[in-house]
């Protein structure tokens, strides 16, 4: 990929040039190379094989202090152009903006070879080792006769380069894989089923979990939900699996994003300095971790990604901030830019010292959550509440599997009533965290 | 009106291809025994506006272009894109996506003409189709619908507008000779609403559009309608109380709750859940799930409506398709895979986010029918129980437990809505809730044009409607 890299940073550069010589007083040009892999297996055979590559450019530009963006699949030099020169017209129809602009000129001292972000491995890897691995797992995982149906396994690879060029003179670029391994199942009887599914996702083939791994993994929490019963409506503990902190983290997320801060439509704006959650509350924000998914040398704007404490020991610290939200708020931008938005580096929550099973055996009765259904989260009030399948814990130990109920709390709640936080985080995600205990919140069901 | 429909059919070919050399590189694609191929070609343009703080803060294009193409081989699917046009790349592409074909070789382009497939009557009503209208246009539109939120009372602090607007062209053939060429216009005009009292802050939306022109604005939704909605809606949250919690009766209002019959019916009478069996109404073909009221459609032909087309992604001609009739399955969403592998016909529900994205089974345009009831009978019928007013969205498994957002409800007490309510989840499982519907009302009406569903990663735009009903029992997850 190489000689094609060095073709689209000069076609990068060519579009900076043209943007500022038709009267641009800045100009961005990012350029993605990617490659995609992705077989699906189902019942032993091959249901969906992909294998493609493409090609994307995105640019902004700011004239006057007014701001036009674009993008194409089309790398045609005259459709880009023509692009242009619409942004130009339309960056004239809009408002100025005094806050707009291209980041300063920034430094960065990571390359993707410190970031350990490619993997020649799994660019190499041979499309029927691919399809062995899937084929393998969804096998391993069928000769369990509690599982009476799959969804099927997948292995999804890509290889993406970007290209990053503004006219401040910043220019550079990484080139990333990714792989996973993930297996879904479902179990039970006539009108009685239950389902679940695991993955495994990594930037390294060796750091992937094993066909056996997914298999086991994806059978036990399929099969844990059998004849599954509805509780009374009550207020009780709450342990939240890793993969369920993950997504109140992504919501945490939300809530601490610059932009959210700025558009006010945040619960947390206006609160840094203060006390928001308890002294076991630590949340990071870290773009520089070696080999993890959410790692990159610089953001979307070329600004360097840098380690953020967001929450330190329940203060929050810290806003997440791409170069328009940090110049709205006064504050320094923190390598989070994507596009127009801010997104999350490695976003995680510090791990504890106690175990999962520790967290469970000292309950003597709540809830384990294990999934959850439907979307309900508002980051303007910090309210949650969603659909729930999960254990039900008495005296520390699971007693029976819990499903058609919903659980409801408020973040801000949530964050000062965390009792435990466990020591299993895993990283199979950007945004993670390991188990934690919630003192208390509503689950509603009959 | 005619004048431009004929303009568009002599359009420039926007993908610089004959369909001689598309013909070769499907021959190309069938060389390893494949069944089937199709080919799917795409030029999009796309314009957002942004206003927010007083400003037209930003405005995007995005333009799209390319093919994808499918081998199909038993239940076998290969897939390959790219945005590379050139016959070089689409040869690579054809044999990349034959791969998974390995039986005879040789097989030959069956046909000698294509069968050109044209739009009858157009499902899109747009007159002043958005891409050809002068910006300046746009950005009033959004201005009103800003002006219009935030002049709605004191209380409203901050307003979003966002403006969206598409043009989609596509061209595909598939080795059975058909040959279908469209052009998919969309707009969506969405406000939201931030209004604070007391430290208490709480945001409402509104939204209209559909695959319609930008004259929809000023007949069917002004933007100071969608404006003052959204921020009526924040207003009204403001005074709202936590949503109760456990069983009880629930009322769903006309319109956006056509959600549930998206999540508890339609997702699982997509055909590829039925033939893979995963979803629990694969068995329920003729058998009665449900309430006796209750009449089930998917329609992707009503006029301008954001989930119509004239012909699905396959190139299918779409039908009205009857899922349930009075409390019967009677119909599948079918794409041509499955349809072909259930050895059913086709009904023209394929549909894809774009080129990269093969082909599944989704919904269009989905509701219940009318029933019989008096809305306000239904309303009166509750001595104590829960409104839903203003959905968020919603979400299915399988198995047929299903979950929807209420994002604004209101609490019955002896007959008659009582204070409003905030943000709380309902959830329950198909084949229980289904036979809880106690009453259908006689007033069918469609949520907003802006809703958007996603299977499998795929997003596509759908609409979706209903009377207002009753169900007898249903699990409300609020705090109290």
């Amino acid at each position: 990929m190489k000689a094609a890299s060095h073709d689209l940073r000069k076609l990068a550069e060519k579009l900076v040039q043209y943007g500022r010589k038709l009267g641009a007083d800045e100009m961005e040009v990012t350029l993605y190379d990617g490659r995609e892999f992705n077989v699906d297996v189902r019942l032993g055979r091959i249901e969906n094989l992909v294998e493609a590559d493409s090609r994307y450019c995105a640019f902004r530009l700011f004239k006057d202090k007014k701001v036009a963006s674009a993008s194409s699949s089309d790398l045609n030099l005259s459709t880009l152009q023509a692009l242009v020169r619409k942004a130009l017209t339309r960056a004239s129809l809009t408002h100025a903006d005094e806050f707009a602009g291209l980041p300063a000129p920034a430094r960065f001292k990571v390359t993707e070879d410190s970031l350990k972000l490619y993997d020649p491995e799994v660019a190499g890897l041979r499309p029927q080792e691919k399809i062995k691995m899937a084929l393998a797992t969804e096998r391993i995982a069928l000769e369990d006769r509690r599982i009476t149906n799959s969804f099927g396994a997948s292995f999804v690879s890509n290889e993406l380069r970007t290209i990053l060029v503004n006219s401040s003179g910043f220019s550079g670029e990484y080139l990333q894989t990714y792989c996973s391994l993930s297996l879904g199942l479902q179990a039970g009887q006539g009108d009685h089923l239950v389902e679940d599914y695991w993955f495994s996702s990594k930037r390294h083939l060796r750091d992937l979990a094993t066909p056996e791994e997914v298999a086991r993994t994806a059978v036990e929490r399929t099969v844990r939900q059998l004849n599954p019963q509805k509780v009374k409506t009550q207020n009780v503990p709450v342990i939240f699996e890793p993969t369920m902190t993950s997504w109140l983290l992504a919501f945490l997320f939300s809530c601490v994003s610059g932009t959210a801060v700025y558009q006010q439509t945040t619960f947390l704006a206006g609160r840094l300095g203060e006390k928001i959650g308890n002294d076991l509350i630590t949340v990071i924000d870290d773009g520089l971790l070696p080999g993890r998914l959410g790692s990159r040398p610089f953001d979307s704007e070329g600004v360097p990604t840098q380690r953020t404490v967001v929450i330190e020991n329940g203060v929050l610290r810290n806003y997440l901030c791409n170069t328009y939200a940090a110049r709205k708020l006064n504050l320094p931008a923190t390598g989070n830019g994507n596009g127009r938005g801010v997104v999350p580096n490695n976003f995680y929550l510090e791990p504890g010292t106690i175990t999962p099973d520790e967290i469970i055996r000292s309950t003597r009765k709540g809830f384990l959550l294990t999934r959850v259904i439907g979307h309900g989260l508002n980051s303007v009030t910090g309210d949650i509440s969603r659909g729930a399948c999960g254990l039900w814990i008495e005296d520390g130990q699971a007693v029976y599997p819990v499903s058609e109920v919903t659980i409801a709390g408020n973040l801000g709640q949530i964050l000062q009533n965390i009792e435990l936080v466990g020591n299993d985080i895993q990283f199979e995600s950007p945004v993670c965290g390991p188990t934690i205990r919630v003192g208390e919140m509503t689950v509603a069901g009959k | 009106m005619t004048q431009r429909k004929r303009a568009v059919k002599t359009e420039p070919n926007y993908f610089h291809l004959q369909p001689e050399e598309l013909k070769r590189v499907l021959s190309l694609a069938l060389a390893r025994g494949g069944d089937f191929a199709d080919i799917f070609l795409e030029y999009r343009t796309s314009l957002s506006i942004l206003m927010e703080e007083d400003i037209i803060k930003e405005s995007s294009e995005n333009v799209i272009l390319g093919l994808g193409l499918r081998v199909i081989r038993k239940d076998k699917t290969g897939y390959a894109y790219t945005n590379d046009l050139s016959e070089e790349k689409l040869r690579s592409v054809a044999l990349t996506a034959s791969a998974i074909a390995s039986g005879r070789a040789g097989q030959k382009f069956p046909f000698r003409r294509l069968r050109n497939l044209r739009t009858e009557k157009d499902v899109a009503r747009a007159r002043l189709v958005a891409s050809s209208r002068p910006l300046q246009e746009k950005i009033q539109l959004v201005e009103r619908a800003y002006r219009s939120a935030l002049n709605y009372n004191q209380s409203i602090r901050k307003v979003q507008v966002a403006y969206g607007e598409s043009l989609q062209h596509i061209k595909i053939l598939n080795s059975e000779g058909v040959l279908v060429e469209d052009r998919r216009p969309m707009v969506k005009l969405v406000v939201m609403a931030l209004a604070e009292k007391n430290g208490r802050r709480e945001s409402g939306f509104c939204g209209g559009g559909g695959r319609v022109g930008l004259e929809y604005f000023k007949r069917e939704l002004t933007p100071e309608t969608i404006g003052q909605e959204a921020a009526r809606e924040a207003c009204l949250l403001l005074e709202a109380v936590d949503p109760p919690a456990g069983e009880m009766p629930v009322v769903l209002s006309p319109g956006h709750s056509g959600v549930l019959i998206h999540e508890a019916v339609g997702h699982l009478l997509e055909a590829d859940f039925i033939r893979k069996k995963t979803s629990v109404l694969w068995n329920k073909l003729g058998k009665k799930v449900g309430s006796e009221q209750l009449n089930i459609y998917d329609d992707p032909t009503r006029p301008g409506f954001r989930g119509s087309y004239n012909f699905d992604d396959e190139g299918s001609r779409p039908h009205k398709t009857l899922l349930v009739e009075k409390g019967v399955v009677r119909g599948f969403l079918q794409d041509l895979l499955s349809a072909r592998l259930m050895k059913k016909e086709p009904t023209g529900h394929g549909r894809r986010e774009d080129f990269s994205c093969w082909p599944l089974p989704r919904m269009a345009n989905t509701y219940i029918d009318r029933g019989d009831y008096d809305p306000e009978e239904i309303i009166r019928s509750v001595r104590k129980g829960f409104y839903v007013s203003r959905l968020s969205g919603g979400q299915v498994e399988d198995s047929g437990q299903f979950t929807f957002s209420v994002t604004l409800g209101y609490l019955i007490e002896d007959g008659r809505l009582g204070r409003p309510v905030r943000q709380a989840t309902l959830i329950g499982t198909n084949l229980d809730i289904l036979q809880k519907v106690e009453m259908v009302g006689s007033d069918l009406e469609f949520g907003w044009q802006t809703g958007t569903c996603s299977k499998e990663g795929q997003d596509v735009p759908v609409a979706d409607g209903c009377p207002t009903m009753k169900i007898s029992r249903m699990t409300v997850g609020g705090l109290r």
